[in-house]
């Protein structure tokens, strides 16, 4: 700081004594003006800066990567195994926190109902393209420090720290798998129901992803709830924050409904037909399977 | 059909005053979906709501890990170092304090040691302090102290064991050894600084 004041005052002496500002003793930023002459006598002119003969001077260059001749270095290898099956691979198109906070704040998402894809979507800001091998969103950590919202969020991945930030301000947080074909239906929910086709059961993960979706520590909904819960302790306690009495919340029911492992929307059962033009839900006559489904709740 | 109409319109009045993520309600009754895949099935012993589990007792003998945050001090500031705009502006580093006598979740006997071994390590006021600005996260940076203080507390729980007989006596016999060399070096020197001498009338 001390050195900032001398040197202020140093510029300050100097303007005291300097002459003023005019045309004769100013000059042009460096390189902002660049030099109009033409190329001619010794030293730019002759040849321009071609050399002698052959493609350099006959502007008939050859193609980049030739190396005149012998098999050039982009055609060598016909394949590499890191990229192998990539196009089959799965993705999860990334939402920050800072952007779930800002949509949170402007109000285009409302923090009082359980949000998954299908609001995401809604907001009209946030698109899934299912048929590009995206299967849902992940949480990234952008903008951690600054999460403030209580929110019943399900998501498709999310890091450890993130879970944490979600959690230490009293949400919940669920990693739920949804297959291609139901995601089409979450995604845009008004065109499929125009479609007329019955809600579709969704699927179980692939083998690879079943590992994930029933681990407690990543919020699996396949996951035990029980220990879903001592987790919830142990990331409290990893992360440094006392872990808020979810039970004794006012939005408890809110916070800790979940859908079905076969369910796509919530409220909304697979099989139904909804007709949107009609106001209708059309069921199909119980089925024994179906009857023992529906267990009351006490 | 107008069975089936009349059942569902009435679904409809109903459902339009329900929020959308709870059951539907058919005739009066709440019926949620239960799938194969359910949960009670999978988990038929499990509570399958969310509760918060009482936190894990610490017994005089052992320190169960769970640190009360509550009963911590934790102040965040800049972090030195490079980093741009970043480091200039976002509180990440950590400050971790705690008045170690009385912290009553260590056991006691870790305590005591902790307060002997740290006694020049403490503040005027008897705080330990632990400081962590290992990373760009404040999050990250907080559950480094945590680990640190943990790590600190498992230290100087363990007893270490006393050293055997073998130990002490190979411990020994190093130290004589030692001795053995370093004066033979010392009169192997004295040696070649008194032939640097000239002879005494004694010598001849």
């Amino acid at each position: 700081m001390a050195h900032l004041r001398e040197s202020a005052e140093k510029a300050l002496k100097m303007l005291r004594t300097l002459p003023r500002v005019q045309l004769s003793n100013i000059r042009p930023n460096p390189n902002s003006k660049k030099n109009t002459k033409r190329g001619r006598a010794q030293h730019s002119g002759d040849k321009h800066g071609a050399g002698n003969k052959g493609s350099g001077q006959r502007q008939n260059y050859m193609r980049l990567g030739y190396e005149t001749g012998n098999n050039p270095f982009y055609l060598r290898f016909p394949y590499e195994p890191y990229y192998k099956g990539h196009h089959l691979r799965r993705q999860y198109p990334p939402i920050s926190l800072l952007q779930l906070q800002v949509l949170l704040d402007t109000n285009r998402i409302d923090s009082k109902q359980p949000i998954d894809i299908t609001t995401l979507c809604n907001s009209g800001l946030l698109r899934l393209q299912p048929a590009s091998m995206e299967y849902g969103f992940q949480l990234t950590d952008e903008g951690i420090d600054r999460f403030k919202a209580k929110i019943c969020i399900e998501v498709q991945h999310a890091k450890e720290s993130v879970i944490a930030a979600i959690e230490r301000n009293g949400g919940v947080i669920r990693t739920a798998y949804y297959d291609p074909r139901s995601l089409q239906a979450m995604v845009n929910p008004s065109k499929w129901f125009e479609k007329g086709v019955p809600i579709p059961k969704r699927l179980l993960p692939p083998q690879d992803a079943v590992e994930y979706y029933t681990s407690a520590k990543n919020r699996g909904y396949l996951a035990d709830p029980e220990e879903i819960s001592k987790e919830r302790l142990v990331l409290a306690q990893k992360y440094g924050y006392e872990l808020p009495r979810i039970e004794d919340d006012p939005d408890y029911e809110m916070l800790i409904s979940q859908k079905d492992a076969r369910q796509i929307f919530y409220g909304l059962e697979p099989g139904w037909v909804i007709g949107l033009k009609d106001k209708l839900i059309i069921k199909s006559k119980s089925l024994p399977e179906e009857q023992a489904n529906r267990e009351e709740k006490s | 059909m107008n069975k089936i109409c009349c059942s569902f319109i009435s679904v409809l009045r109903y459902a339009s005053t329900e929020k959308a993520y709870t059951s539907s309600v058919v005739l009066g009754r709440r019926l949620s979906f239960k799938s194969d895949l359910s949960l009670d099935k999978i988990y038929p012993n499990s509570r399958l709501k969310l509760f918060t589990p009482p936190p894990p007792q610490s017994t005089p003998e052992k320190f169960s890990g769970y640190i009360p945050i509550n009963q911590l001090e934790i102040t965040y500031s800049r972090s030195s170092g490079p980093g741009g705009q970043h480091v200039n502006c976002v509180n990440t580093k950590v400050d971790l304090r705690f008045k170690l006598a009385g912290a009553d979740w260590i056991p006691e006997k870790t305590r005591q040691k902790l307060l002997q071994g740290l006694q020049n390590k403490l503040t005027k006021d008897g705080y330990f302090v632990i400081k962590s600005d290992m990373t760009r996260s404040q999050q990250l940076n907080l559950a480094d102290a945590l680990e640190k203080l943990r790590k600190l507390i498992r230290e100087y729980e363990v007893e270490k064991a006393a050293p055997t007989e073998e130990t002490l006596e190979k411990l020994r016999r190093r130290h004589e050894r030692a001795a053995r060399d370093r004066l033979l070096v010392k009169r192997q020197r004295s040696l070649t600084k008194s032939s640097r001498q000239g002879p005494n009338i004694t010598d001849l």
